[in-house]
């Protein structure tokens, strides 16, 4: 297997530090996934995938899997989650064309689509009998894969953020309920740290290093929660609306009460602070779920989740599309057919449900069947409900090809908030400004 | 002659070439020469007051840095030449930083400044202080400084072995001859022995530059430029633009100003390398 791991301090490391070494199958097992026709296009075919490592178990699972259902060799690239989308082009740019199947973030999908690394999926996407895309939950499916009226790929892994807490923290310090506004959530955060930083134990993890994916995410969770967007129905940059601001000073004041410091903290900071006990309230993907179950963790059975808070005048939880997953083409593929046959294998119910009910495969889901099977609710009930919640509606980030742009001037600007260097909304507007330059506004 | 053109030619012009045309192109990772934009870049470039402040924060920090490299360095070299037991294993030790990853350095010097957990932050703790309170990679003041703590742990090595060995070259006759003379200590230090390898430490302090202008393992790992954009040095602004950003344009015309400023801060060495050799 050809890994490249150059970049470190990610969620990637810091899941596969904590999930040990070997993938474990539970009690929810699928057995082999054979979704494949008889004819397979891929027998005696290798396929070249371009994983991010967070995805490493996934890959493993269909390595396998695929082998038995199609006689076809998956030959998988593991690189960190934020160079996927480097690596797929400079491979087409250089014209060594390696990869037929690039597993990526889906903010990067309208890029690769100008630059022509993946293939327009939208004819196959609508002739083709068995993928069923009416099937992929709602929130996600256009997100993922709409780029310019064009579809680029087929939903891997629905990522979204839901609100984890560990119940016996709460219990200590007399909170009853999770927090189910901003404010609440707040507040239980200062009582927290104000009675237990002494003893190492803090109200929050905050995401906060200067990543769009890690501090993006903090501050898009709250951007969803005061019912803020990121761009009006214009598709003007709106990041200077009162619901955008309120949710940058949602998360400016409950910086001095999370884990030190926001600015440090990433996924290999906040993790294990998490699974220790250290943290009461963290922000994360559905498949923590798992790992707080798992071996490494010691807050198995003392824990909960629930959808994010809501601020402002919004009333409903809306969950943030952070990160997400994509499966696309290659335009330069030789192996067309084949890569064709991999990705509706791979987002097909019977492997997603698969994928979301294997701790450690990485993968959420993306279709309302494996959401709402049987198999998913036995193997983690508290997440099951709060993903179904949670995936009910949600705010996807832009998917502009200059999104990659935008979304880092958002995490530059939202880093030096949490410096100190100016007011939310000077800031805000600063990057607002910069949107607009940027989109042409 | 055309193994030196070819030289010349694959490492310098042609990635030079290359760089002046994306600059001057509409260019994203995947299609480098996408039209014409002339010098759109270069005036966007200009106008960021993010570039301007990485190029000038670079150069502080790689001349900071050099400065306390070359002087440690010297220092260690001259005790290690003067040392005459335990000489060869000192300095295998001072080599271990430079033997280390770059990753590696800056992985361990997170775990030694983390505020939660950390090592420093643990002894602090222990001996009754906040050691959350420390954490010098969020403070705008403290973040850079950090870093370029972690970049002289990790170069020095470098600089006093180059050091010792021109140390160990120096003509001991004439030193002899100037200790007759009357010259000892800190006099024949600097009087005699310093000014003989003038142009190794011109030239060591060259090198040392160039490296510290190309910091980014340490930046990436340890701040990823931030606080705000305080540890946000050039080589990492570069990346960020082409890898992550996909804007090959930008990235182009920053490396471009990145390789002037580089050129006129090394200037001043080359002459004094050349005056020292002359």
């Amino acid at each position: 297997m050809d890994q490249t791991t150059k970049r470190t301090g990610r969620r990637s490391r810091a899941i596969s530090a904590l999930i040990a070494t070997s993938v474990v199958a539970t009690g929810a097992s699928v057995g082999t996934v054979n979704v494949a026709s008889a004819a397979s296009a891929c027998e005696g075919v290798t396929l070249n995938v371009l994983f991010p490592q967070p995805h490493q178990g996934a890959a493993e699972t269909l390595i396998a899997d695929f082998a038995a259902a199609t006689g076809g060799t998956i030959n998988p690239t593991i690189v960190p989650y934020d160079e996927v989308a480097a690596k797929a082009t400079l491979d087409a740019q250089s014209g060594a064309n390696t990869f037929d199947v690039v597993d990526t973030f889906y903010i990067n999908v309208g890029a690769l689509a100008q630059d022509g690394i993946l293939m327009d999926l939208s004819e196959w996407i609508a002739s083709d009998a068995d993928l069923n895309p009416d099937d992929f939950i709602g929130s996600v499916y256009d997100p993922y894969s709409l780029n310019d009226g064009k579809r680029y790929g087929v939903p891997f892994d629905g990522d979204t953020h839901v609100l984890f807490y560990n119940t016996e923290i709460l219990e200590r310090n007399g909170i009853t309920e999770p927090p189910a506004t901003w404010d609440e959530y707040l507040a239980d955060v200062k009582t927290i740290t104000e009675n237990e930083k002494a003893n190492g134990i803090y109200g929050a993890a905050i995401l906060g290093q200067k990543s769009p994916v890690i501090l993006g995410s903090s501050y898009v969770n709250r951007l969803a929660g005061f019912g803020g967007s990121f761009l009006d129905e214009n598709g003007q940059p709106a990041l200077d609306s009162e619901a955008a601001i309120a949710a940058a000073q949602a998360l400016l004041d409950v910086a001095p009460y999370a884990l030190p410091t926001p600015q440090e903290t990433a996924f290999d900071q906040a993790l294990p602070a998490f699974l220790n006990g250290q943290v009461a309230f963290m922000e994360f993907w559905t498949d923590l779920g798992t790992y707080a179950e798992g071996p490494d963790s010691k807050i198995q059975g003392k824990w909960g989740v629930t959808s994010l808070p809501v601020g402002g005048d919004n009333t409903t939880p809306i969950a943030a599309l952070n990160a997400g997953f994509v499966l696309g083409v290659t335009a330069a593929t030789q192996k067309k057919d084949c890569a064709l046959e991999f990705i509706e294998y791979a987002s097909s119910t019977a492997t997603n449900l698969k994928l979301i009910t294997t701790t450690g495969s990485g993968i959420d889901p993306v279709r309302i069947s494996s959401l709402n099977d049987p198999s998913y609710a036995a193997f983690n009930s508290k997440v099951q409900a709060a993903a179904a919640t949670a995936l009910n509606g949600a705010l996807a980030w832009p998917t502009v090809p200059a999104a990659p742009k935008l979304f880092q001037e958002l995490t530059d600007g939202l880093s030096a908030l949490l410096d100190g260097q100016g007011t939310p909304a000077e800031v805000l507007a600063q990057v607002n400004e910069s949107w607009k330059a940027e989109l042409g506004g | 002659m055309v193994p030196t053109i070819l030289v010349v030619v694959v490492l310098a012009l042609y990635p030079l070439a290359f760089s002046v045309a994306a600059a001057l192109n509409d260019s994203s990772l995947g299609k480098p020469f996408n039209g014409w934009v002339g010098l759109e870049n270069v005036e966007s470039v200009l106008g960021d007051g993010d570039v301007i402040g990485a190029l000038i924060r670079t150069t502080i920090y790689a001349l900071a840095v050099t400065a306390v490299s070359v002087l440690a360095g010297l220092a260690i070299a001259v005790a290690l030449d003067r040392t005459t037991r335990g000489g060869s294993l000192l300095r295998t030790i001072f080599l271990l930083p430079l033997l280390t990853p770059a990753v590696t350095v800056a992985i361990l010097w997170k775990v030694i400044l983390s505020p939660s957990g950390g090592l420093l932050s643990t002894v602090l703790t222990d001996l009754g202080f906040d050691g959350s309170a420390l954490s010098p990679l969020s403070s705008t003041a403290l973040a850079l400084p950090t870093i370029a703590l972690a970049d002289v742990w990790e170069w020095t090595p470098l600089v006093t072995i180059l050091l010792y060995a021109a140390l160990q070259a120096v003509d001991w006759e004439t030193v002899e001859a100037a200790t007759l003379d009357g010259a000892h200590g800190r006099t024949l230090l600097l009087g005699v022995i310093l000014p003989t390898i003038a142009g190794a430490i011109a030239a060591v302090a060259l090198i040392r530059l160039v490296l510290a202008f190309k910091v980014f393992d340490l930046v990436a790992v340890l701040t990823a430029g931030g606080p705000g954009q305080s540890t946000t040095t050039a080589s990492y602004l570069i990346f960020q633009r082409a890898l992550q950003q996909f804007d090959v344009g930008q990235a182009s015309v920053i490396t471009l100003l990145l390789a002037i400023v580089v050129t006129l801060v090394t200037l001043p060495f080359v002459y004094l390398m050349r005056r020292a050799h002359a």
